[in-house]
């Protein structure tokens, strides 16, 4: 089963989307609508969203295009809500910079409350998985606490879902490919199998240092065939079997309109 | 996760805003990996789990292997309560999105570099009390005359005077506001004493600025 939150009919709702495609409100009432309509408003599918954990160059090839050695541990660093947004939204380009990309990743989404947990009893703490795509910024980019706040926390910069599909769902989620394309062509085609510290380390290595909560996310680090997005770019970020997020870049002036 | 109704979403807080250490540091902030000093605020974030209440035991941190950490550090400074929807504000303008002022401690591992993100040291759970309270903006008339004093079982071991932050509440709020919205409840710490202050098991710390209030924690372990 997928788990969405979106906004229909002028309600706000937490949906459940079955094998079939139907969408069913919580409360159990079918929604007349396919999931490719107009007439939804995707919104980030983690309804609390908590503490983001994201990972630096945690694919192989990754790393080797940036040009630094693979990590002898996790680079981790973390994101909070006003990061994100939804399926066919937009997202930012600040004004005056050279390079913002695009870092198409899965994520796991926490659903139990754990600390000092075992990689072999990690999936019992993972609710499901979505997809995000974690922007940067790499003009921003300095030697403190690198990849730093302003490369990474900017408000929009990170889309994700459209849904949330059950972990039961995803037998094999270090096995799968995931590409984005820019404004129809294919741009980064990597796999999950790459990543360098996989979903279940991960949750082992960060519940070693704190406490997991259910509503954290774990973004796990994209591979390499990273590009320039500009104004007017469409977007798409897939995860095989998981799901496809779509966004669509715009001005900094247009993002924040009055308030910029 | 321990409740803390003092801290809505976020607390940032800002390190190397310590005119002293900056110039203390400005050769090694030359060299690998730094390159160069930094050219805007260094920021991190303490996530809801390290959020803790005046008053609470502050957990002994672990390492890897399950044991007792040889040694955690404490640092102290005042905490902007943000008190309504802050996005992209002049430095002019700043203060007026403060809501109130309070404490925020941060109990952390020795910090050997600000290369990486700190998770290992900075992310302990309940590694950031806030508190005692909040109080309103009115009363505090000028920042610069605040200083942070820390205490370690009575004994007074930091003293950090706001007029030696390299970027004043107002700046930082500008910036910040400039990366990220800020929400009401949402915290920024804005500066911290370059010398972090050594903690032992069963101390008992209390950090202070006169006006603002006294925040009291003891160190776990013992």
């Amino acid at each position: 089963m997928r788990h969405a939150r979106i906004i229909f009919d002028g309600r706000e709702l937490d949906v459940d989307i079955d094998s079939a495609d139907r969408i069913t409100t919580t409360s159990g009432e079918l929604l007349n609508v396919t999931l490719d309509s107009d007439q939804i408003t995707w919104l980030p599918p983690v309804k609390e969203p908590g503490t983001i954990f994201a990972l630096g160059l945690n694919y192989a090839d990754h790393a080797t295009e940036l040009a630094f050695e693979p990590p002898k541990e996790p680079l981790v660093f973390i994101k909070h809500a006003n990061t994100l947004t939804g399926h066919k939204q937009i997202s930012y380009r600040p004004d005056s910079i050279e390079f913002q990309h695009y870092e198409c990743e899965l994520v796991a989404v926490i659903g139990k409350r754990g600390k000092n947990i075992k990689r072999e009893d990690a999936l019992d703490y993972i609710a499901g998985y979505t997809v995000c795509n974690d922007f940067a910024i790499r003009d921003y980019l300095e030697n403190y606490y690198r990849p730093n706040l302003r490369v990474k926390s900017r408000d929009s910069l990170l889309p994700m879902g459209p849904w949330i599909i059950d972990t039961a769902d995803v037998p094999d989620v270090m096995n799968l490919r995931l590409t984005t394309a820019v404004n129809g062509k294919i741009t980064q085609d990597g796999s999950t199998k790459d990543m360098i510290f996989d979903v279940p380390f991960l949750v082992e290595y960060l519940s070693k240092i704190m406490t997991l909560n259910p509503g954290d996310m774990i973004a796990t680090g994209t591979p390499h065939g990273v590009v320039d997005m500009q104004p007017g770019d469409i977007v798409v970020c897939s995860v095989e079997n998981i799901c496809s997020l779509e966004t669509r870049i715009v001005s900094e002036q247009t993002y924040y309109g009055d308030k910029y | 996760m321990i409740a803390n109704t003092l801290v809505k979403s976020k607390l940032v807080c800002v390190a190397l805003n310590d005119k002293h250490q900056l110039t203390a540091l400005q050769d090694t902030f030359k060299k690998d990996p730094y390159k160069k000093p930094p050219t805007q605020p260094v920021l991190y974030y303490k996530p809801r789990n390290t959020w803790n209440v005046d008053g609470a035991e502050i957990e002994w941190a672990k390492d890897f292997d399950g044991q007792d950490v040889a040694s955690m550090v404490v640092g102290a400074s005042l905490g902007i309560v943000i008190g309504q929807e802050t996005c992209r504000v002049s430095v002019e303008n700043a203060l007026d999105f403060v809501g109130g002022y309070t404490l925020v401690a941060d109990y952390s591992l020795p910090e050997k570099n600000y290369y990486r993100p700190d998770i290992k040291g900075k992310c302990l759970d309940g590694s950031a009390p806030v508190g005692p309270n909040i109080i309103s903006r009115s009363t505090l008339e000028n920042l610069d005359d605040l200083q942070v004093v820390i205490k370690v079982n009575g004994e007074r071991k930091s003293l950090f005077a706001l007029a030696d932050m390299e970027r004043s509440v107002a700046e930082l709020i500008s910036i910040i506001s400039h990366i990220m919205t800020l929400q009401p409840g949402e915290v920024i710490a804005v500066g911290f004493a370059g010398d972090r202050v050594p903690v032992g098991k069963g101390d008992t710390v209390e950090a202070s600025i006169e006006g603002v209030g006294t925040l009291t924690n003891t160190l776990g372990g013992a």
